[in-house]
């Protein structure tokens, strides 16, 4: 089972915000998905190797060398603050940091 | 007036050839069977007419210069998490509303070399998040054979654009099903190649040790015809490789089909199955060897796609900041994280923010060993349980999907039971191998999939073996 707790530490972890109306049905479609991938427990794997992707290359070479984006401008329009094709942000570091 | 029903590439071609139309004539059709049709389908997020008339003018200048290619002149869509440069390319989700391709995909790229045309983008389930275009940002979209039920998902908009006759093909995208349910919900053709056949360079990820881009078309054909022209190796996607030719002559009576017992258990339809085995019964009158295998860990397949799945998403999703582009929160003044928070929030849907979660969840400390590291052990064991079965069949047959179409709206409160629409689907990804699903009948006026598995780049057998079906075997 998972609790209110848990699940709006795991939003602040993901970068959301949950609010009060959604919380109940996360909580319900969160424990129902565990519950069923809890499944898995059923298996001994202890000797099992993992396979992470199912690449038919390995050690993939190329020249290390720069290629200009064909198309900035497209890039810059996207932008919400641009100056001279340069993404404006927000400040990240405090000044007494 | 050029009749667009059924229309495949081939016949196209001969029209062309006996200057039945040209290719702008054969695209203004399609452009106008789109401007009525979808308007009940709502298959498209958007038509490119400009980009669609123009790219015509160019095929008809290739065809009178003879330098035709197989793709030259064919109109298709594709789906809207592929960028076709200077086009909206959404994912399906409100997020990306005003986003806009800044270049094209490896896909793209290559199809429009060979002088293909583009349509349109067609809708999807977020984010590619789901089983039945339900959970699209925008609308959903409707089953072409009854209106009322969902086209599958999340290539639910290109597979009900090519059952519509809105396109000759369409590009989806398959993470646990999603070109092969859809499909097989609309009756039409739908490729998963193997993993790495397809350069995945400009598809929006989802989650990369899955997500393969592929055909979805009214035979294997003209399947094979599009995966042939988007196959092979690309230096923007280290994990692509060029596929070895098969070309090894094809003959039913040599054929070993594996048919999975724990495919036609509990949660299939009697009615699949009873056509899904007439159709299994008709390579075995032909010549074909049906052997009953096993697949063990096959029950497992589907908790371990949603641990897998999701946490690579809850990674590649977290490029959304709405910082570089989509802000879609007006800036209030906020933090950096307030930022984040804000337009990360607002610009999710609820699925997408679920699996994000569970994705964080499980590779969360405390909790990576049990679940994630966990999943990446079971993988293999399923992985496995195909190597083995590839020792004694050449190819994996078993129904697409579980359950017939579904009714818009009968599954969105229980993610459970939408999940389980890929119970068939999911584990052919995690194993990395090439899988397709074709039309095999029909019941309550609703289609039916018949699921192809091969080894690894054996696409070319399955094409063979689709192949056979179609041309011998009535389905209606």
């Amino acid at each position: 089972m998972i609790s209110e707790e848990d699940v709006k530490k795991i939003a602040k972890l993901s970068y959301l915000k949950i609010n009060e109306e959604e919380m109940k049905k996360f909580e319900q479609d969160f424990s129902s998905i565990l519950d069923y991938v809890n499944k898995l427990k059923e298996l001994d794997v202890s000797l099992i190797e993992e396979t992470a992707n199912m690449a038919n290359v390995e050690n993939v070479f190329r020249e290390d060398k720069e290629r200009n984006f064909a198309d900035v401008k497209l890039l810059a329009a996207l932008m919400p603050r641009q100056r001279d094709n340069y993404l404006e942000v927000k400040k990240i570091l405090n000044n007494n940091d | 007036m050029i009749d667009l029903t059924g229309l495949t590439i081939d016949k196209i071609k001969q029209a062309f050839k006996n200057k039945e139309y040209t290719a702008v004539e054969l695209t203004k059709a399609y452009l106008k069977k789109i401007k009525e049709k979808d308007l009940e389908v709502k298959a498209f997020l958007c038509v490119t007419e400009k980009l669609a008339l123009n790219q015509a003018e160019i095929a008809d200048k290739m065809i009178a210069e003879g330098k035709e290619q197989p793709l030259t002149g064919i109109p298709c869509a594709i789906k809207d998490n592929i960028m076709v440069k200077g086009e909206q390319c959404t994912a399906g989700s409100k997020f990306l509303k005003d986003y806009r391709a800044t270049y094209n995909a490896t896909v793209i790229k290559k199809l429009e070399e060979q002088g293909a045309i583009f349509l349109g983008k067609t809708n999807m389930d977020e984010f590619a998040m789901g089983s039945s275009c339900e959970n699209s940002g925008f609308f959903p979209t409707k089953n072409p054979h009854d209106l009322e039920r969902v086209p599958g998902g999340s290539s639910g908009g290109s597979a009900a654009a090519v059952a519509a006759d809105m396109c000759v093909f369409a590009l989806g995208s398959d993470t646990g099903g999603s070109i092969r349910q859809p499909a097989a919900f609309c009756g039409v053709n739908g490729v998963k190649p193997t993993y790495g056949a397809v350069s995945r360079y400009g598809v929006i990820a989802y989650a990369s040790s899955l997500d393969q881009i592929g055909p979805i078309a009214k035979n294997s054909d003209d399947c094979k015809i599009v995966f042939d022209a988007i196959k092979g190796k690309d230096r923007c996607d280290s994990t692509s490789f060029d596929l070895p030719l098969d070309e090894k002559t094809f003959d039913v009576k040599n054929l070993k089909i594996g048919v999975p017992k724990e495919y036609f258990g509990e949660g299939l339809d009697p009615i699949i199955e009873e056509s899904v085995r007439k159709a299994i019964d008709f390579y075995k009158q032909n010549g074909a060897e049906i052997i009953e295998i096993s697949l063990p860990h096959a029950e497992y397949a589907l908790a371990c796609y949603y641990i897998i799945a999701p946490a690579e998403a809850s990674a590649n999703l977290a490029r959304f900041d709405g910082i570089r582009y989509s802000e879609i929160v007006k800036d209030g003044d906020w933090d950096i994280v307030d930022s984040y928070l804000q337009n990360r929030t607002a610009g999710f849907g609820a699925e997408v923010k679920k699996r994000i979660m569970l994705g964080t969840y499980t590779l969360s400390a405390g909790y990576y060993d049990a679940y994630y590291k966990k999943a990446l052990k079971v993988r293999t064991l399923i992985k496995k349980d195909f190597d083995d079965a590839f020792e004694k069949v050449d190819i994996i047959m078993s129904p697409t999907s579980p359950i017939l179409p579904f009714k818009i709206g009968e599954k969105t409160e229980d993610p459970l039971s939408m999940y389980l629409a890929d119970v068939y689907t999911v584990s052919v990804p995690l194993a990395g191998l090439p899988g397709m699903s074709i039309p095999c009948g029909f019941a309550n006026n609703l289609p039916i999939g018949l699921q192809l598995v091969a080894p690894a780049l054996k696409e070319n057998l399955i094409f063979s073996v689709a192949n056979f079906l179609q041309k011998n075997y009535g389905i209606r």
